[in-house]
């Protein structure tokens, strides 16, 4: 599965480096897979706790934890959910720990190891402007079936 | 000030008004015809409604095209790919693609998002389907109007704002 890397306009005209962003979609929230910033040093994959409702998450507050964001602190809570990524022709759907954060001044979500890496075997062709994705077997199967 | 006549009322209209009109409002999805104000496409009949108060079956899609146009603004048609889907744009035509389309579907290009600058999209393909303020108002606009988008972020214009994302 194919995503090609995101382009954004530049303030001053043109555009900013395209970079590599994967559509993920929250149980719930089918209809607006939210982009995420693939990254490689993250451990948590983070979204904006205000996704949370809108997908019918409720956020226990159980397991939360405070950290240091691009210099803004922020807090998260956990919640494992069912995620799934599309091409329009394949739908690799898994089950993983999300980080809902608030606040959240970022435009994308981040998809770190845990909830997203682990999950798949990720190829970078950033010269050419895209990324690939295929799912490791031990955790997610084709067609929107998990393990 | 022109005068139009839309269904036997006389309206004073002016491309401001018609703008100033449609402020606070987010463009319902194009089935065929658009015009396109602000850099986005809006149908003719939700424009015209929205502008006069009248109710869409009071006019035809024609006539408001004919009178946004006097106005000044560029109608279109848009196309139906593969001929099976209509097309559901709400951005202007982009310009050539700022990246290689490698994949199946068709690179969104930078231009394309640059009159949403700070607001969050729903795109599907190389079209902007709803911008707004929230994620709220945007999937609220998706249930609505029964679509579904290829994803949603904010769309920033500087490094910084991207870059800044990884966690220190």
């Amino acid at each position: 599965m194919r995503f090609t890397f995101r382009a954004l306009p530049a303030a001053g005209g043109g555009a900013l480096t395209p970079r590599p962003v994967v559509d993920i979609a929250l149980e719930g929230l089918q209809a607006a897979p939210i982009g995420c910033l693939l990254d490689t040093g993250a451990l948590r994959t983070r979204m904006s706790a205000e996704m949370a409702p809108l997908a019918g998450i409720e956020l226990s507050g159980d397991l939360t934890e405070q950290f240091y964001i691009a210099g803004v602190k922020t807090a998260g809570t956990m919640a494992r959910v069912n995620l799934m990524v599309t091409d329009g022709t394949d739908e690799f759907s898994w089950d993983a720990p999300v980080w809902f954060c608030e606040p959240w001044p970022h435009p994308f979500g981040l998809a770190g190891l845990e909830g997203f890496l682990h999950h798949f075997l990720v190829t970078i062709h950033a010269y050419h402007g895209y990324l690939e994705i295929e799912p490791e077997p031990v955790h997610v199967e084709a067609g929107g079936r998990r393990n | 000030m022109p005068t139009m006549t839309v269904s036997g009322h006389q309206y004073s209209l002016d491309s401001r008004s018609v703008e100033a009109a449609l402020h606070g409002a987010l463009p319902e999805p194009i089935h065929e015809h658009f015009v396109v104000i602000n850099g986005r496409r809006w149908p003719p009949k939700q424009v015209l409604a929205l502008v006069t108060g009248l109710d869409r079956a009071d006019f035809t899609t024609h006539h408001a095209r004919r009178v946004l146009t006097r106005l000044g603004f560029t109608a279109g048609r848009a196309v139906t790919r593969g001929g099976r889907h209509p097309v559901i744009p709400a951005a202007a035509p982009p310009p050539p693609s700022a990246v290689s389309g490698m994949d199946e579907r068709p690179a969104l290009a930078a231009e394309t998002l640059r009159p949403f600058i700070g607001l969050w999209v729903a795109v599907r393909g190389d079209e902007v389907l709803v911008a707004a303020p929230s994620p709220r108002q945007v999937v609220a606009w998706l249930a609505q109007h029964r679509q579904r988008a290829q994803s949603m972020f904010r769309v920033v214009d500087c490094e910084q704002d991207i870059t800044g994302a990884a966690p220190q």
